[in-house]
């Protein structure tokens, strides 16, 4: 046990530590930008172009379950070409705002993709593609498997199929794009 | 390392020891796609259980659907028309060709020659449409039937197979330039993950990795079902037991594949595909042996006379190599654990069934 | 008595790790089997050709495998199954010889209240994780194990779902 974890020593007191600054910082940025008009403002302004920005660059998180996984690659590949549309595909989930579900989350997995799904930083949406991750698909009645991924983290878009083919994931983006360009947010004040 | 990392290509966990950059202990971690599959199929009947079969593993699925119908044939003591025979025979090497393609695309993602995922994709489209042509579907097939297969060839299938062949080994001396001209592709395979024959042996490695290792044994060959005695192809092993060799084995058996092909699909007799199964296995066992291509795909079945199976034990070659992992890590760099469980062909599917 | 008679196994009669394809057939390895172990090995018979069956005692199995591996050359266990029925587990171990190509069906039987038999993961490394497998599936204990925890399944499961009496 370190001492003084209960009250601070006299060091942490005087320090003024980076955290200290984040914190502070966070708190003018609050005031200045997000509650007075002038967040506002530039929302108005910026909202467009940032959502358009959004929509033509969709990230997801290169994450691969079952068979659909599979046809994730291949969309990628010469024949299908997702990043025509902007789709590419990133390794780790800090750099993500789509979470692709490609097969049925087990019951020893199901923390881990609530940890990925944590870990990415909003604006995010999640994908269930094929069957499985929907309901279960034909592993519904499994000991375990959970029946669905929705369960546990929200869905946007549902692609079904088993699996499901590259020009629905294909689909599934344009879907998510125009999601994206409907429910149109400012990135201050969130309205 | 996983279960979600670009290296895995599906859900698995790798614990490594380090010291320093040397590995000193590996254990992987397996069951993060565990489905029951094996407790499902008792509350299955026999033909339903052909689609669950697909889905033990996303890279080969007709592989393992032929082997499931080749266990109950066994349990059932059917015989299978001739056609139907060549018919899955030329499937089957397609869809190796496919699964080998779509490794060699991962593979080569992983070292670094993101050129050579481009290429293998685009040509892995060749022999998917073939299968698409022949099942109707993508990935998973759900074509074989206890007894046959579920229906004929489509029109012009002895051309298009043939002009796919052609083409396919055209394209793959294209490969053999790619890759062996490319240093680091070479520098990150050459002496790296050597599994010492008796070692391999022992452990229960199969397939590639163990005919990389020098045993020449190819199931096809050396304990022939369907109509593999008939065609003439060569079972390919390589001395050198480093990743190389594992590489080199697999792109020679693609060449076997369409020399497969090629002889099944001039071979096909005119006939039946197609005869009725009984609808209640018997009281007994059946065993299917076939050569998947991650190694040596097993079942058992276990028949009460009902119409589902009692029993149904899978054997899945990635889980038995993957055991061995420890063997081929220890004592190299992190960096070549990519190229070393890259070079397995890990299939996470059927391992954790 | 039983071991004195298995070591005394007349090692002449059989050939050390045949390597030529066809050099061992079935009849010869049943035979092997029963000279070393005229007891313990209940049940044989040929299924077809290079499948082969066996039954032995369960107190035999591990000396029975050593003796497999060693003096007939099976050097690869493909499969571990275990099967429960109404009255008993029987565990299934198909091995394989490369030289020969045989395949060999030995099925060992444990009864219900006691499910456990002596590992061979010593014998063959590729019987370490099938075993750990049917220990976490459905319960059976591989006594000398060296590491017998739950692979598939997360540590604390309860239960050991492949059997019967299992639901959901």
């Amino acid at each position: 046990m370190k001492s003084g974890e209960g009250e601070p020593s006299v060091g942490q007191v005087m320090v003024f530590r980076s955290k200290d600054f984040l914190k502070w910082a966070d708190g003018v940025m609050e005031g200045i930008l997000k509650k007075s008009p002038i967040g506002g403002g530039i929302d108005f302004l910026t909202k467009d172009f940032f959502n358009w920005a959004t929509r033509n660059s969709i990230y997801p998180l290169h994450f691969g379950i079952m068979c659909c996984a599979l046809e994730m690659a291949v969309a990628s590949a010469p024949r299908f070409d997702a990043q025509r549309f902007g789709v590419i595909y990133r390794s780790t989930p800090r750099q993500c705002d789509v979470l692709l579900v490609t097969g049925p989350v087990t019951k020893k997995f199901q923390p881990g993709v609530r940890r990925l799904y944590d870990q990415m930083p909003g604006p995010k949406w999640v994908i269930a593609m094929g069957e499985c991750a929907i309901s279960g698909g034909p592993f519904y009645d499994s000991y375990s498997v959970v029946p669905g991924v929705d369960q546990f983290i929200p869905v946007d878009i549902y692609i079904p199929g088993c699996p499901a083919r590259p020009e629905a994931l294909i689909d599934g983006f344009i879907k998510l794009q125009k999601l994206i360009k409907d429910n149109k947010r400012g990135l201050l004040t969130g309205k | 390392m996983g279960p979600q990392h670009p290296m895995t290509h599906g859900l698995w966990n790798l614990r490594i020891k380090v010291d320093g950059e040397t590995i000193v202990d590996a254990e992987p971690e397996m069951g993060y796609l565990h489905r029951g599959i094996e407790k499902l199929c008792e509350n299955r009947t026999y033909t339903q259980i052909i689609p669950l079969a697909d889905r033990l593993c996303y890279g080969s699925s007709l592989t393992w659907s032929h082997l499931y119908c080749l266990t109950v044939e066994d349990l059932m003591g059917l015989e299978v028309p001739e056609r139907a025979e060549y018919i899955r025979v030329a499937a089957i090497e397609m869809q190796r060709i496919a699964s080998h393609l779509m490794w060699l695309a991962a593979y080569a993602a992983d070292l670094g020659t993101l050129a050579g995922f481009i290429y293998t994709m685009r040509d892995r489209e060749v022999f998917i449409d073939l299968l698409q042509a022949l099942s109707g579907s993508r990935l998973t097939y759900n074509f074989p039937r206890i007894g046959g297969v579920a229906h004929d060839v489509p029109p012009n299938f002895e051309r298009d197979s043939l002009r796919a062949c052609t083409y396919m080994e055209k394209k793959l001396d294209e490969y053999d330039q790619l890759f062996e001209g490319s240093k680091v592709f070479m520098m990150r395979n050459e002496g790296v993950g050597i599994l010492k024959k008796e070692l391999a042996m022992n452990l229960g490695v199969t397939g590639p990795p163990l005919r990389a290792s020098g045993v020449n044994y190819d199931l096809r060959k050396d304990q022939p079902y369907s109509v593999y005695p008939e065609l003439d192809f060569q079972a390919i092993s390589m001395p050198d037991a480093d990743c190389y060799a594992r590489y080199k084995v697999r792109m020679d058996e693609m060449r076997e594949s369409c020399k497969i092909i090629r002889q099944a699909v001039q071979k096909m007799p005119k006939g039946k595909w197609r005869i009725v199964a009984p609808r209640n296995g018997p009281v007994g066992t059946g065993i299917g042996r076939v050569e998947d291509p991650r190694g040596e795909g097993m079942m058992y079945v276990v028949g009460n006379g009902t119409p589902k199976p009692y029993r149904l034990k899978i054997r899945s070659p990635i889980f038995v190599t993957v055991s061995a992992a420890k063997q081929m890590l220890v004592g190299y760099k992190v960096a070549d654990v990519v190229a070393i469980m890259g070079g397995l062909d890990m299939c996470i599917g059927e391992a954790d069934r | 008595m039983m071991e004195q008679r298995g070591s005394g196994t007349p090692a002449g009669a059989i050939e050390k790790a045949p390597s030529k394809v066809g050099e061992m057939s079935e009849e010869r390895v049943i035979r092997a089997l029963l000279d070393a172990f005229p007891t313990a090995v209940t049940d044989y018979k040929k299924l077809k050709a290079g499948v082969l069956r066996a039954r032995i005692e369960r107190r035999e199995l591990y000396r029975c495998c050593q003796f497999l591996r060693e003096r007939l050359g099976f050097e690869h266990v493909s499969m571990i199954s275990a099967v429960e029925y109404d009255d008993r587990f029987e565990i299934v171990y198909h091995i394989t010889c490369y030289g020969s190509c045989l395949l060999l069906e030995l099925i060992t039987q444990t009864p219900k209240d006691d499910p456990s038999v002596d590992s061979v993961s010593s014998v063959w490394g590729g019987a370490n994780w099938q075993e750990r497998e049917s220990f976490d599936l459905m319960g059976i204990k591989f006594n000398n194990h060296p590491k017998l925890e739950r692979i598939l399944l997360p540590s604390d499961y309860l239960y050991h779902p492949l059997r019967k009496d299992f639901k959901g």
